[in-house]
């Protein structure tokens, strides 16, 4: 594959200046709380400028990996710490972007632990971006669990709802998934027999077995599966949203879970591709269950969370689809899918989350009648509800119609199962629209107030985003197809 | 000709000892003066054992090597010694006027254990375990509680006892067979007499005076008790720098059998396994902290063992790098405990509540410290562990290192629970900020920085592990 070696490490500057905004958070005194905001909102608003610039800059005619650093860490053992950023990593580094910055802003009214609570969300995100950019198994391995780490302590520190449960669930569940990912890692390290965690190398065809590669995938498949929510692996994730605050849901449905799927093409399937064909069949049923599954599970749910956290397995259902696929255009529209996903639930875990805060209440039989009331916030609610049912002009449309397109040549049977599920989506997301914003308005409620600018900037942004890929996807899918149709052209 | 040079830690140590031998004698007790003698005295020690790191030859009719193994194992141990002593300022535990005792069994178990890494002949192997284990046997019996500490103590000897009456028959076994005690000739002659099984019995008994050192299944028995009993410093101690000595002496004993012995790496695999798994589970239902570090020692044991039992140059030096994590984060966690129990009792996990509040710099360094044994990334125990791992793997054991990251995952239940006592419990009555004084922060800045830098730039120590170990292969 091609490699541009970076005239400037833009990639490093990313994660040095979220470290950066890590330690000048540190050193402030814990009753600074407005200028740890200030600082957190800066330091993430640069990380978003630069995600912007790397996706825009990123020279889509000539391809493969860009902007790469490579530096030799530990040579007795093979490991570099090695970035690049090709058309599959771009999307999910400037959802991270966005998703980060977004998230540091719906928090802005946090009063208990700020200095604590914006710490640990930047190491968190500091392993996102990490894991998203890195080319090196050992690093990709290590930033999955710099990610998820902060998150016990961020869920069960600020959550609500059975919170100790869902974080200590969450926390489990992925360590879990990265018991399984690091014997395979190891394995495929050890079985290539080059002495190297450099995932370029170890892609070339004819490194590794075709029973190496399906062994070890099933392993990767799992392990990253857990955290992309395949059924029946999902069950920590309505939980864990649940539990968690606003702008940790944001990022963790928005993002973590992104990496899930993330991990899987880029460790198992970059690697394994052999593995990848021959398990497809069991990935497309596990993926169409979760997206019935999701579906129906979230109509009879009544905590606004637990339905959008049910819509989120449905989901990333879609991106397993696609990714069983085993097409250029399954593969376009997983990752479409992912990004567009992302995005729309981190809108949507926003709008909860300040109805929440108003209302004191996410269970939707106390809702009612909130458009009349709160007519801007409702009107971001409505919005992520309908990019959730994949309406054309808003984002996640195109990732599933491309997701479908592919799934009928290949699973027809399937594709219909799934097809099915989604018209239940789009059923109960429409009742949870009619039963918060439409109807008898709740008499306590007349009085809150609406979301002012200020705080609605963030929901603006992710509306925004949602609006101009919906309407734009080209921008999106030539960038995918420029990782994806090489990538094909490249197995043998 | 014997060149003495090579012997200046030792005597170092030894002349260190016979200090507070003499402190001891003065008639007015001190704890001040005693401490910062100790400290001092240790801290020099520390440059002694780097500036002997490059010595290399042999002593006293070639039973006592000194090579880059044994000298990286004595910084090692002097770091552990000056470390427990940093956290000896308030030793409430243990009367005043027994503190020089105290400070000198701590220099003479040093002292043991440097001898016993050095050790290249079934006597001095012998000699300083032993020397070892009944200057800690003493150590674990100075504590103010007597009735806590007589249990452990008695516990800790019989069980001390027995290990090393079975290794002592081992070693006369071996001995017997091949006629020299020479950890060299064993090497030489064990592949041709190996497939008899007595001397494969001789082999294994051997073995479990350091099985018993490390706390490897069957012979952990006595590990909770101790920690319990003994005094928070003393139970540091054990839970470090024995640690360290007895991986140290594991390697090179099991080193003797490479390749020629396949069940003995069966045997090892076994125990690893079951060392783990019955130090995780249960680790989990300990309501004492003291009790938990305990179970988890030796579901390490279980850990370390992974890498010994590979057998290859990656795994050796995997647990070289894996002893260094043992003593940086575990004696972070006591060093926690014993500034959070200001009275010198043994604190449970509730006692542990609100630290945060009371002291959000110890609350980090136990936070990185707990995630540092649970093998999170980026500390050191991780990067101990993915040694260790690949190494399994590089051998093929596939299945060995699954079971041990399912480990991995149920040990990060128990860690996670102290956790959510520091950051999120707060306490029934509210209790006073801990005094971190300035030494205690520069302590444990340091600590969390060392957890920090050799888990994200550890290429250096590796190399170091590595070199130490090639003597092996």
């Amino acid at each position: 594959m091609d490699m541009q070696y970076a005239n400037f490490p833009y990639l490093s500057t990313l994660l040095i200046v979220c470290i950066a905004g890590l330690f000048i958070i540190l050193f402030l005194p814990a009753g600074e709380k407005i200028k740890i905001k200030w600082v957190s909102a800066i330091f993430s608003g640069i990380t978003m400028v630069i995600s912007v610039f790397l996706f825009v800059a990123y020279d889509k005619n000539v391809g493969g990996f860009q902007f790469v650093e490579r530096v030799s860490w530990v040579p007795s053992l093979g490991i570099y710490y090695f970035n690049g950023a090709d058309g599959f990593n771009l999307p999910m580094l400037l959802l991270t972007g966005i998703v980060f910055f977004t998230g540091v802003l719906s928090m802005w009214e946090l009063e208990t632990r700020v200095k604590e609570f914006f710490a640990l969300y930047f190491l968190m995100v500091i392993g996102v971006f990490g894991l998203f950019m890195s080319l090196d198994l050992f690093f990709i391995f290590v930033w999955y669990d710099v990610s998820l780490f902060p998150m016990y302590l961020l869920i069960a520190v600020w959550g609500s709802t059975r919170k100790e449960y869902g974080a200590m669930k969450l926390t489990l569940y992925l360590l879990a998934g990265s018991a399984l990912i690091l014997p395979a890692i190891l394995y495929l390290v050890n079985g290539s027999g080059l002495k190297t965690f450099d995932l370029v190398a170890l892609m070339a065809p004819g490194t590794l077995t075709p029973f190496q590669q399906k062994f070890a995938f099933i392993f990767i498949y799992i392990g990253f599966g857990i955290l992309a929510g395949v059924w029946p692996f999902h069950t920590w994730s309505p939980i864990g949203h649940v539990a968690a605050p606003t702008s940790v849901s944001m990022v963790h449905a928005g993002v973590l879970m992104k990496i899930g799927a993330f991990g899987v093409i880029r460790v198992g399937i970059f690697l394994c591709p052999e593995g990848w064909r021959y398990f497809a069949p069991l990935m497309a049923v596990l993926a169409s269950i979760g997206i019935v599954y999701g579906a129906f599970v979230g109509l009879t749910q009544k905590d606004l969370k637990y339905v959008i956290g049910y819509s989120s397995v449905s989901h990333m259902g879609i991106v397993g689809l696609g990714l069983s696929t085993v097409t250029v255009e399954g593969l376009n529209g997983a990752v479409y899918q992912m990004f567009a996903h992302g995005i729309m639930t981190a809108l949507f875990f926003s709008s909860v989350g300040y109805i929440y805060d108003k209302t004191h209440t996410k269970m939707i039989p106390e809702l009612g009648g909130l458009s009349r009331v709160i007519p801007v916030a409702a009107f971001y609610f409505i919005l992520a509800a309908l990019t959730a049912i994949g309406v054309p002009g808003l984002a996640s449309f195109w990732g599933e119609l491309a997701v479908f397109i592919a799934c009928f040549k290949v699973y027809p049977l399937l594709g219909v199962l799934s097809i099915c599920g989604l018209v239940v989506t789009a059923l109960f997301m429409l009742r949870v629209v009619q039963q918060t914003c439409y109807g008898p308005l709740k008499e306590h409620h007349a009085r809150i107030q609406d979301v002012s600018f200020s705080l609605g900037i963030p929901r603006l942004i992710l509306s925004v985003v949602i609006v101009f890929f919906g309407l734009f996807p080209s921008f999106m899918f030539d960038m995918i197809e420029t990782a994806s149709s090489s990538f094909f052209k490249g197995l043998p | 000709m014997i060149n003495w040079a090579l012997f200046n830690t030792e005597i170092y140590f030894l002349i260190t000892a016979a200090g507070f031998l003499l402190l001891s004698l003065l008639p007015k007790a001190n704890a001040q003066r005693d401490y910062i003698t100790a400290l001092a005295l240790s801290a020099i020690g520390i440059g002694m054992a780097f500036a002997g790191i490059n010595q290399q030859g042999d002593m006293f009719a070639q039973v006592y090597r000194i090579d880059l193994f044994s000298q990286v194992f004595k910084v090692l141990l002097s770091m552990g010694l000056f470390l427990i002593i940093c956290v000896c300022s308030e030793l409430k535990s243990i009367p005043e006027r027994l503190h020089p005792e105290f400070y000198f069994l701590l220099t003479i178990a040093t002292l043991a254990m440097m001898i016993m890494v050095s050790s290249v002949h079934l006597l001095t192997v012998y000699i300083s375990l032993e020397l070892s284990s009944y200057s800690l046997y003493i150590l674990v019996y100075l504590r103010t509680e007597h009735k806590l500490s007589l249990a452990a103590t008695l516990r800790y000897f019989i069980m001390g006892a027995t290990a090393s009456a079975v290794m002592l028959f081992g070693m006369a076994v071996l001995y017997s067979f091949i006629g020299s005690a020479y950890l060299i000739d064993i090497v030489k002659n064990l592949p041709g007499i190996i497939d008899r099984p007595i001397v494969v019995i001789g082999f294994f008994f051997t073995l479990a005076g350091f099985f018993f050192k490390l706390a490897v299944f069957p012979f952990h028995f006595w590990v909770p008790e101790t920690y319990h009993g003994a005094s928070n410093q003393v139970a540091a101690y054990i839970a470090t720098a024995s640690k360290v000595a007895a991986i140290a002496l594991l390697i090179r004993i099991v080193a003797l059998s490479s390749g020629h012995i396949e069940y003995s790496a069966k045997v090892l695999i076994y125990l690893s396994i079951i060392s783990m798994t019955v130090g995780n589970l249960s680790a989990i239902v300990q309501k004492d902290l003291k009790k938990m570090l305990a179970y988890s020692s030796i579901a390490h044991a279980g850990y370390v063992l992974i890498g010994i039992l590979s057998m290859n140059q990656a795994g050796y030096a995997g647990a070289v790098f894996y002893a260094l994590a043992l003593l940086i984060l575990k004696f972070t966690c006591f060093f926690v405990i014993i500034k959070a129990a200001t009275d010198g009792r043994n604190p449970t996990i509730p006692d542990l509540a609100g630290l945060h509040q009371r002291s959000p710099i110890l609350a980090l360094a136990l936070l990185l410290a707990l995630f540092g044994l649970a093998g999170i990334p980026p500390t050191v125990g991780f990067t101990g562990k993915l040694l260790v791992f690949s190494a399994a793997i590089q051998k093929g054991y596939f299945a060995l290192v699954l079971i041990a990251m399912i480990n991995v995952v149920i040990s990060l239940y128990y860690y996670i629970l102290v956790l959510k006592a520091a950051y999120l419990d707060e306490p029934d009555t509210r209790l006073p900020k801990l005094s971190t004084t300035m030494p205690v922060k520069i302590l444990a800045i340091a600590m969390i920085t060392a957890i920090v830098t050799a888990g994200l730039f550890p290429a250096h120590l590796i190399q170091i592990a590595e070199t130490a170990t090639a003597v092996f292969i």
